[in-house]
């Protein structure tokens, strides 16, 4: 197929690469023009902007930071809506708020090009190994074209609902991951308080109810004292930011994310923003010692 | 609209022609002591029933803010939100275009510091003259003239404007630069939105502990427990009275800013974010459009129902 890649850092170039492994004909852009280059160099085209990626895939791919970036490269000067055909299908990966993938979305389909709102979990180490979840809002028929393609990224692709649907799950996701990580946090300060071995602690619960994917992977860097991302906290920082807004437009009332939320905005305060998102627990130690 | 000029009411030397755009529940009380103040009201709505009770006062009705403007030494706005602000002043037909060089703006709505920065240099730009001006002290305050006014802005617009601040507000002050009236502002919605939830919380915490809501009150009234919120908020959940004051879904915007603000900043607010959260429950659960104090009624629902 001819598939067509916009946006390539951390995430996003180890995916493209599986697309061309795959044997895809691979159209690439990326502001910068070297983060482009090692698609380059695997035998992928190299374009100028998202409009000539579109017009030469009839899948294009985006994995950029925020809602007004996938808004620029979607329907910006040069952008996929003014390069693509009808029946083009755009699959945007990053995580923005539903309502902007709702608004592209249909701005897209005003010119026949179709949409599917497909952010991941599963961070960095998850795109290179192609074992990220991914959650899909959209016209199912739209996914069934595109699956192929997905299941080169990812190991599970859940059908969420129409546009906006695959946002929603994804902003659930943040939610529950964040407040795990600050939940092994709060343990893992308590235990140091106490006089226990963190690790050991660690250890002991990871084989019980209290066990999870966090505390395996987020746990260990926190006993570890390694902040080094991983997944970095300002990427989080500004999801939450995205859902607590959410929430107050629905009038959904979401106690703990909003303590969640306040944890992170200390961190940021603190300058951690591009640390992992285990620094919370730093963030519990500033306070305590 | 004829040109009013010179105006056609005179009750002083410092007679003015003030725009006035906004009439609902704040607005209109805060407009008719304005005209009652002696000055010449210009005034634009929506909706012309707005513009009804404004005949008595010899209001000028015009067709656009930008008429209002073209009419007005001063123009004050009291709307619901940034948007609508930013559509009043710098919008097609607004303020912006119907100005006179020298034209003051005070917004007295409530929207977020740096939405009124950015409104305050646009107007700059054009030459007009831009306080914020929230005010606190809800309708009652507002029909009263005893509204507390916080004020962001250049000294000289705001000692321009203090005369007719004085005709709506008691406690008037100039906190600092462009966008500070607002800082004020939120800071104000932080206490008065955790002293809702407080009191809200003692009360029905004496009342499931089985004491008499109204004796607790009184016996705090005298401690430092004693507040504006347990005396007036207080007396009006043991009424049972939640007829809006100041509705609980303008709470939870002004919240919602602050939350927002927060977020920009890198700052920990954990008590306001709980109390928000309690905002967004009532607005979720049908609350939204009784006063704030139905907080009440939320922590009742939460705690085994309300009392029959």
């Amino acid at each position: 197929m001819k598939v067509g890649f916009i946006g390539l850092g951390v995430m996003g170039r180890p995916m493209a690469l599986h697309l061309l492994e795959a044997g895809h004909e691979l159209s690439v852009y990326a502001r910068r023009a070297e983060a482009a280059q090692p698609l380059v160099d695997a035998g992928a085209k190299a374009c100028a902007s998202p409009a000539e990626v579109a017009a030469a895939s009839e899948v294009v791919f985006t994995m950029v930071t925020a809602g007004a970036d996938v808004e620029q490269v979607a329907l910006g000067e040069d952008g996929i809506v003014h390069g693509a055909k009808p029946g083009t299908v755009l699959v945007d990966m990053g995580t923005i708020p539903p309502g902007t993938a709702r608004r592209v979305a249909a701005k897209l389909a005003a010119k026949g090009i179709e949409t599917i709102d497909a952010p991941v979990s599963g961070g960095e180490v998850g795109a290179r190994n192609a074992t990220l979840a991914i959650m899909a809002g959209g016209k199912a028929e739209v996914l069934e074209r595109v699956r192929p393609l997905l299941e080169r990224l990812g190991k599970t692709i859940v059908h969420i609902g129409p546009s906006g649907a695959g946002q929603v799950a994804k902003a659930c996701n943040q939610m529950i991951m964040v407040a795990c990580i600050e939940a092994v946090a709060e343990a893992l300060l308590l235990a140091r308080q106490s006089g226990a071995d963190p690790e050991k602690v660690r250890q002991a619960l990871a084989g019980g109810s209290a066990g999870s994917r966090v505390l395996d992977v987020f746990g260990a860097r926190m006993t570890a004292h390694d902040f080094k991302a991983g997944v970095e906290a300002r990427l989080h920082h500004k999801d939450f930011g995205i859902l607590m807004n959410e929430a107050a437009t629905l009038g959904a009332p979401l106690p703990i994310a909003v303590q969640v939320w306040q944890q992170l905005n200390a961190l940021m305060a603190q300058g951690w923003g591009r640390e992992d998102s285990s620094a919370l627990l730093r963030v519990l130690e500033r306070e305590s010692r | 609209m004829t040109v009013l000029n010179p105006p056609l009411t005179h009750s002083g030397e410092n007679n003015m022609n003030i725009g006035f755009i906004g009439l609902g529940l704040m607005g209109r009380p805060m407009a008719i002591n304005v005209a009652r103040g002696g000055h010449t009201l210009h005034i634009w709505a929506r909706r012309a029933e707005s513009l009804a009770p404004f005949a008595q006062f010899g209001a000028h009705a015009h067709v656009s803010p930008a008429e209002v403007a073209k009419h007005a030494d001063i123009v004050v706005t009291m709307v619901a939100d940034a948007p609508n602000v930013e559509e009043v002043t710098l919008g097609e037909n607004g303020v912006a275009q119907g100005a006179r060089p020298g034209l003051l703006v005070a917004d007295m709505s409530t929207i977020a510091p740096a939405s009124a920065q950015r409104i305050g240099m646009k107007l700059a730009d054009r030459g007009i003259a831009f306080l914020d001006a929230p005010v606190s002290g809800g309708e009652a305050g507002a029909i009263n003239a005893t509204l507390s006014i916080m004020v962001g802005g250049k000294a000289a617009a705001f000692e321009k404007m203090k005369p007719v601040f004085e005709l709506m507000g008691k406690n008037i002050v100039h906190v600092g630069d462009s966008g500070a009236g607002q800082v004020a502002k939120a800071c104000n919605q932080i206490v008065t939105g955790m002293g809702v939830a407080a009191v809200a919380e003692a009360f029905n915490f004496a009342r499931k502990s089985g004491a008499d809501v109204a004796k607790v009150r009184e016996a705090l009234m005298g401690g430092f427990a004693y507040s504006k919120i347990l005396e007036n908020h207080g007396q009006r959940m043991i009424d049972r009275n939640f007829k809006p004051g100041f509705k609980a879904w303008m709470h939870q915007k002004d919240l919602r800013i602050v939350m927002q603000e927060a977020h920009r900043l890198g700052l920990m607010l954990p008590g306001a974010a709980a109390t928000a959260q309690m905002f967004n429950a009532m607005v979720g659960s049908g609350l939204g459009e009784d006063d704030s104090i139905a907080m009440l009624k939320l922590l009742e629902r939460m705690s085994g129902g309300e009392p029959h």
